[in-house]
Parts: C-alpha cells; sequence; structure tokens
C-alpha cells in the first residue's frame, strides 16, 4: 500500500467517481452540432479525461510520499494547525457548522430573509461555540438592524419575503413600514 | 490627449452632482471591496436598476469607478482574512494572510494600497494615450487562437500555484473547468449536466460559487479550528512598509505593469487572470521561490499591481470592440443599452465626452485609492479586533445576500452554501481554491475561443499555430505544465516526506 492513507484513497474514488458520473451524463446531450465538429461533449469528455488521469497521477505521488505537501508549492503547505477527527464532538460541532447555513438557505423560500435571519444569526453564534445569551441578544439584534438599514432602507435591494403565512405577514409588514418610512422623506 | 483630458476633468468636476456620483463610487467600491461577504459585484448590481435615471456618462463613470477601488478593496479582505473580495484578488491572499498571522498585516495592506494606485494610474494612463492603436493592433491581432491560448497559459500557470501537490493543483483547475461546462454549451446551446434541474440551464452563478468557495468555506475553516479550540486571532500591527522595502520591489511592479496590462486588454480575460500571471511571474522570477507562499511582500505587490493594470485596460476592448472583459464590465454594457448606446468603435466618434469622463474619473478614482486607502488603512486594520464569533454572522449574512441580488434566486444562496461546504473539504485536503475559482471564470471562455479557432483554421492545427503569438504562449504553458510535471515525480527530500 505504500504511503496510502485511507482518505487518499476516498479522495482518488471521488475524483473517480466524479469522473464517471459525469462521463455517463455526456450521453444524454451526445448532439451532434452541425458548425461544429467536436459537439457539446467534446470539451467535457476532455476535461473528464484529464481528472482520471490526474486523480492517478495524484494516487500514484501519494503512494510513494505519503500526504504531505510538495516541497516547492507555492500558495499552500501543510497546516500545522490542522483539526483532528478524533472525538465525537468535533464531528457534531463541524457537522452543526456545515449544516446550519444550508438549512438558511433551505428556509429563505418559505420563511423569508426578514424572519429567517434573526434566528440564523443567533444559530450560527451558538453553534460557533458562544454562550453568553446577552452577547448572542445582542449582536443578533445589532447585525440583524445594520442588514435591514443597509439593504433595506439604504439601497432599497429586493430580498425574499417567503411564501408561507405567518412569515409572508411578518416581511410585508416590515416592507409597509419601509414604504412609510419613505414617504416621511 | 490632453486637452480631451482637461475637458473630461471639467465636466466630471463641474456638476456637484457627477461629483457626488464619483465619490459615492470611489467609497461604495472600496467599502464593499473592503468587506468581507460582499463584493464589487454586489454593489454594481444593486446599483445597476438606478443607472438609469444617471445620465449616460454618469452611469458608465460610477461602473468604472467602482471596477477601481473594488479591485483594490477586495485585497483588504484577502489579506486580513483569507477571503478576497474578487477573484482578482486570490493570489494576493497566498502571501498576504499569512503576513497577517507573521503580525505584518499594515505593511502587506500598505502594500496593496500603493501598488494598486501605481498599477490602475499607469493602466489609465496607457488607455488614455492609447486606446485607439491598442485597440487596432488587437482587433488585427488577437483572435480566438490567441484568446484560447493565454487561457490555457493562464490556467497552466495557475495550477502551479496554490493546493498542495502539483496534481492538487490540475484537479482544483480541472474542477473549474468541469463546473463551467454546467449549463448550455457556448457552441450549439445544448444543455449540459443539467441533472433534471431545469434552472441549471443557465449554468452556475459565478457570483454565488465565488462567494461560497471563497467566503464561506473560509468561515468554516476557521469555525472548525474555533471549535477544536485551534483558532488564535491575527496579530493586529499598523506598520507600513518603508520606502526602502518597496523600492526594492520596482521591477517586480514594472513586470506587472505590462503582464496585467497585457492580460486586461484581452477581451474576456480580465483582472483575475492578470493577477494570478503576475503572481506566477513574481514567483518564477524570484531568486527564492519558497518564500512565496509564506509572507512575502513581493506576492502582494505583484497581484495588487498587475490587477489594477488590468482595470483600465480591460476598458480598451470594452470600449473600442464592445467586448466585455468580465462580470464588471458586463454590466457596463448593460448601463450603454440602457441608454440607448452601443460601446464599439462608435462611441468614440459619437460621445466623446462620454469616454473623456470615465477615463477622467478612472485616473481620478486610482490616484484616490492612495489617499483615501493610506487613511483608512489604519482603522481597517482594527478590523481584526472584531470578534470572530460577531464576524462570521455577518460574513456569512452578506454573502447570502450577495449572492441572492445577482439574480434573485433563492438557488443561488442554496449554491452558494453547497460550495462553501464542498471548498471546506477541499481545503483541508489541500486543493487550490483560486484555482478552481479561476477554473469556472475562464472555462467557458476558453471552449467558446477554442471552438471558434478551430472553426476558423477549418480544424487545421498547422494554420492554428502559423499564429506567433498563440503560439508563444500555448509553448508557454506547455512548458509550465512540463515543468510541474518534472516536480511532480522528481524525489522528495526526506525531511519533507
Amino acid at each position: 500500500m505504500g504511503k496510502l492513507s485511507k482518505s487518499t484513497i476516498l479522495e482518488v474514488l471521488f475524483w473517480v467517481a466524479v469522473a464517471g458520473i459525469f462521463f455517463g451524463y455526456t450521453f444524454k446531450f451526445n448532439q451532434p452540432i452541425e458548425i461544429y465538429k467536436f459537439g457539446a461533449t467534446g470539451w467535457p469528455r476532455v476535461i473528464l479525461l484529464l481528472i482520471m488521469l490526474v486523480a492517478l497521477g495524484n494516487l500514484y505521488y501519494n503512494f510513494k510520499n505519503g500526504s504531505k505537501a510538495q516541497q516547492d508549492r507555492v500558495g499552500m503547505g501543510d497546516d500545522p494547525d490542522e483539526v483532528s477527527y478524533d472525538t465525537l464532538d468535533i464531528h457534531v460541532k463541524t457537522g452543526f457548522i456545515l449544516i446550519i447555513p444550508f438549512l438558511y438557505a433551505l428556509s429563505l423560500k418559505p420563511v423569508g430573509f426578514y424572519c429567517a435571519t434573526p434566528v440564523f444569526i443567533a444559530l450560527i453564534m451558538c453553534a460557533w461555540g458562544e454562550r453568553r445569551w446577552k452577547f448572542i441578544l445582542g449582536n443578533t439584534v445589532f447585525i440583524y438592524a445594520l442588514l435591514l438599514v443597509l439593504f433595506m432602507l439604504v439601497l432599497n435591494a429586493p430580498l425574499p419575503q417567503g411564501n408561507v403565512s405567518p412569515f409572508y405577514d411578518v416581511s410585508a409588514f416590515l416592507l409597509k413600514m419601509k414604504t412609510q418610512f419613505d414617504e416621511l422623506f | 490627449m490632453i486637452d480631451n483630458f482637461l475637458a473630461g476633468t471639467a465636466t466630471l468636476f463641474g456638476d456637484p452632482f457627477t461629483i457626488g456620483v464619483f465619490v459615492f463610487g470611489v467609497i461604495g467600491g472600496m467599502l464593499f471591496g473592503a468587506i468581507p461577504g460582499v463584493s464589487m459585484l454586489t454593489l454594481a448590481a444593486i446599483l445597476l436598476p438606478f443607472t438609469a435615471d444617471l445620465s449616460p456618462a454618469q452611469g458608465v463613470m460610477l461602473f468604472a469607478v467602482i471596477y477601481c477601488t473594488g479591485t483594490y478593496g477586495g485585497a483588504i479582505t484577502a489579506i486580513l482574512f483569507n477571503i478576497p473580495g474578487a477573484p482578482e484578488n486570490a493570489p494576493t491572499a497566498f502571501d498576504g494572510y499569512p503576513m497577517t498571522k507573521k503580525g505584518m498585516a499594515g505593511k502587506a495592506v500598505g502594500a496593496a494600497v500603493l501598488c494598486s494606485a501605481i498599477g490602475g494610474v499607469a493602466s489609465a494612463l496607457i488607455m488614455m494615450s492609447a486606446t485607439e492603436p491598442l485597440a487596432k493592433w488587437a482587433i488585427m491581432n488577437i483572435g480566438p487562437p490567441e484568446i484560447f491560448a493565454l487561457v490555457f497559459f493562464g490556467l497552466a500557470v495557475a495550477s502551479s500555484v496554490g493546493g498542495r501537490t502539483i496534481w492538487k493543483g490540475w484537479l482544483s483547475v480541472l474542477l473549474g473547468l468541469l463546473i463551467a461546462t454546467i449549463g448550455q454549451d457556448p457552441v450549439g446551446g445544448i444543455n449540459r449536466f443539467n441533472f433534471g434541474f431545469s434552472d441549471l440551464a443557465a449554468g452556475i452563478a459565478f457570483v454565488p460559487a465565488i462567494l461560497g468557495f471563497f467566503a464561506v468555506s473560509e468561515v468554516f475553516v476557521q469555525a472548525e479550528k474555533k471549535a477544536a479550540g485551534k483558532y488564535e486571532a491575527p496579530e493586529l500591527s499598523v506598520d507600513f512598509p518603508s520606502i526602502t522595502e518597496l523600492w526594492a520591489h520596482k521591477i517586480a511592479v514594472v513586470r506587472s505593469i505590462l503582464v496585467g496590462f497585457f492580460c486586461g486588454i484581452l477581451p474576456g480575460i480580465g483582472a483575475t487572470l492578470a493577477a494570478f500571471m503576475g503572481y506566477g511571474e513574481a514567483v518564477r522570477w524570484a531568486k527564492d521561490k519558497s518564500a512565496f507562499g509564506k509572507g512575502e511582500l513581493e506576492g502582494v505587490i505583484s497581484s495588487e499591481t498587475a490587477n489594477n493594470a488590468a482595470t483600465g485596460a480591460a476598458m480598451i476592448p470594452l470600449l473600442a470592440l464592445g467586448l466585455p472583459g468580465g462580470a464588471l464590465t458586463a454590466m457596463m454594457v448593460a448601463v450603454f443599452q440602457m441608454h440607448d448606446l452601443e460601446p464599439g468603435p462608435l462611441v468614440f466618434y459619437n460621445s466623446p465626452d462620454l469616454i473623456w469622463v470615465v477615463f477622467a474619473a478612472m485616473f481620478y478614482a486610482n490616484l484616490s485609492i492612495l489617499f483615501i486607502g493610506l487613511l483608512e488603512t489604519k482603522t481597517i486594520l482594527y478590523l481584526l479586533k472584531i470578534p470572530f464569533q460577531f464576524l462570521a454572522p455577518m460574513i456569512l449574512m452578506l454573502a447570502s445576500i450577495g449572492a441572492y441580488i445577482s439574480r434573485g434566486l433563492v438557488l443561488d444562496v442554496m449554491v452558494m452554501f453547497l460550495a462553501g461546504i464542498i471548498g471546506f473539504f477541499l481545503r483541508r485536503s489541500g486543493y487550490s481554491i483560486p484555482g478552481i475559482v479561476l477554473g469556472l471564470i475562464l472555462g467557458k471562455i476558453g471552449e467558446q475561443n477554442f471552438a471558434q479557432g478551430m472553426q476558423m483554421v477549418h480544424y487545421d492545427l498547422g494554420t492554428y499555430f502559423s499564429r506567433p503569438i498563440c503560439t508563444i504562449l500555448v509553448i508557454a504553458g506547455i512548458l509550465t505544465l512540463a515543468k510541474g510535471l518534472y516536480s511532480a515525480f522528481a524525489p522528495i527530500s526526506k525531511e519533507t516526506a
């Protein structure tokens, strides 16, 4: 096995899977283009072939040298502070950190920006390890107010309002307040 | 030229409202560039509908000014937080962020301010004096084969920097190229890789992908460190680089101006490739290559000079040929169209006032970077004092809004967070995020120009390589790849193995 680790093998499998799935999908749009000899699949297939070749090169490199950084690389090296996942706790914490923003994105369509945002800000701070509730509350209010002033009042940016009651009603109320505020000036 | 420039200056500063638009553009561009999570593109997307109420000169000038100052502003977040404000600032983070970690943030930001201003002013001067002849030269000598060759060379250079190994550098660029193939193919308009989602027919939008890969993934990396108790706030320092330190890099500045201007002048290429090429050339010519990526001042200088040098040059294909060089210049085309104008050679004859107001504004905007930049730098460095628990949700929120505003699609916010999660895992595994982003940006341009070039020469490679600029760039790209391949198979020393 040389210096191969489990993660390296997983990495190579990932690239092979990506190349395989995408290559398989190219047959779905494999139509000729009259004015272009290589068609719609030529360019992506070359990229997929190169991905396969380079992934194998990466496997060979890891087999010979392990996962350490190449000595003359510019712009990136081994991270001395790299987090090791040896406890369940760190898995759970990182899982929350990654999942919460994605749940926020999913909630934007039904709940809307105006209702989902304060909850999300507070949740993120909790996930990041903050436990002082006054700090969380204060910062949530501050950030939310700042965003509303900048994007709603100053820049007049259209933000998602949600499509489920009562969230939609709250967004509509805030926008009505904004219109009345605009009319004052 | 001087008369036209003075006339442009008089128009710019002769009307209080135009001055207001200029100042708004300067400060807005810098602020949106310097706030982690949003970028000059966010501001431009928000402002686009409002330009209908401005005169054509004011509208185009506003976007040109935002382009100049936003390109500089993005360097600040790249240096302080490892979050490039725009793709053109990505190479700045290679050395800027390690400098911040070493307590040299002041030096890095100071160098970025000065070199952005020098690059931008030099570029503006060349643009003013030579737009028409340069545009004519470009029309005669630059075609799809040359643009494809430059994309190829640029991607070869980009894969050689960033990434823990050359293999990972290449895989990063290839992943970016693969993502760029999602959506309609540029020749026949056939839908590719939409996996049944109709929203993917338009492809993956740049803004959310870039925000996800750069800003969100970096926040996740820092959050992971915080969760594991390994997070350390960077040290604050407000020391500027000395004149002697800057003078020592004068050759790098001149080289980066030339590289940046050449990249900027080519349609579709823009400042991003300029920054990578400027950085790549700095590494290539350096006596001690090993210092790069660990906090080398020349890395920041080269990247920032080159990207700002491309801003002026990018106006040449836009104004003279009507071809935008990037997302922001594409929005400028929209501003022209809103006022029933079409950028192209006729603009110089039909609307010379507009052209010279824009030129003058870009010149003064680049000068403003120097003065306002130096004034604000010491204040901006105090961003490092803000607790991460406060900064992180702020960055994520701004990024969410930035991603949503560009097209008004919630899908883009999801794409952004998905890109953030993928970016997080790829960063941990030593892949190059700037490489992915460059592949994503240049993928479609490369494919389109390859296809056009092949059609032009009737698939005859002999004719393709009879074009000298194309041949030189392709050979340079192949040599760069060959050098990388050699290093990949060269034996590794025992202390690193």
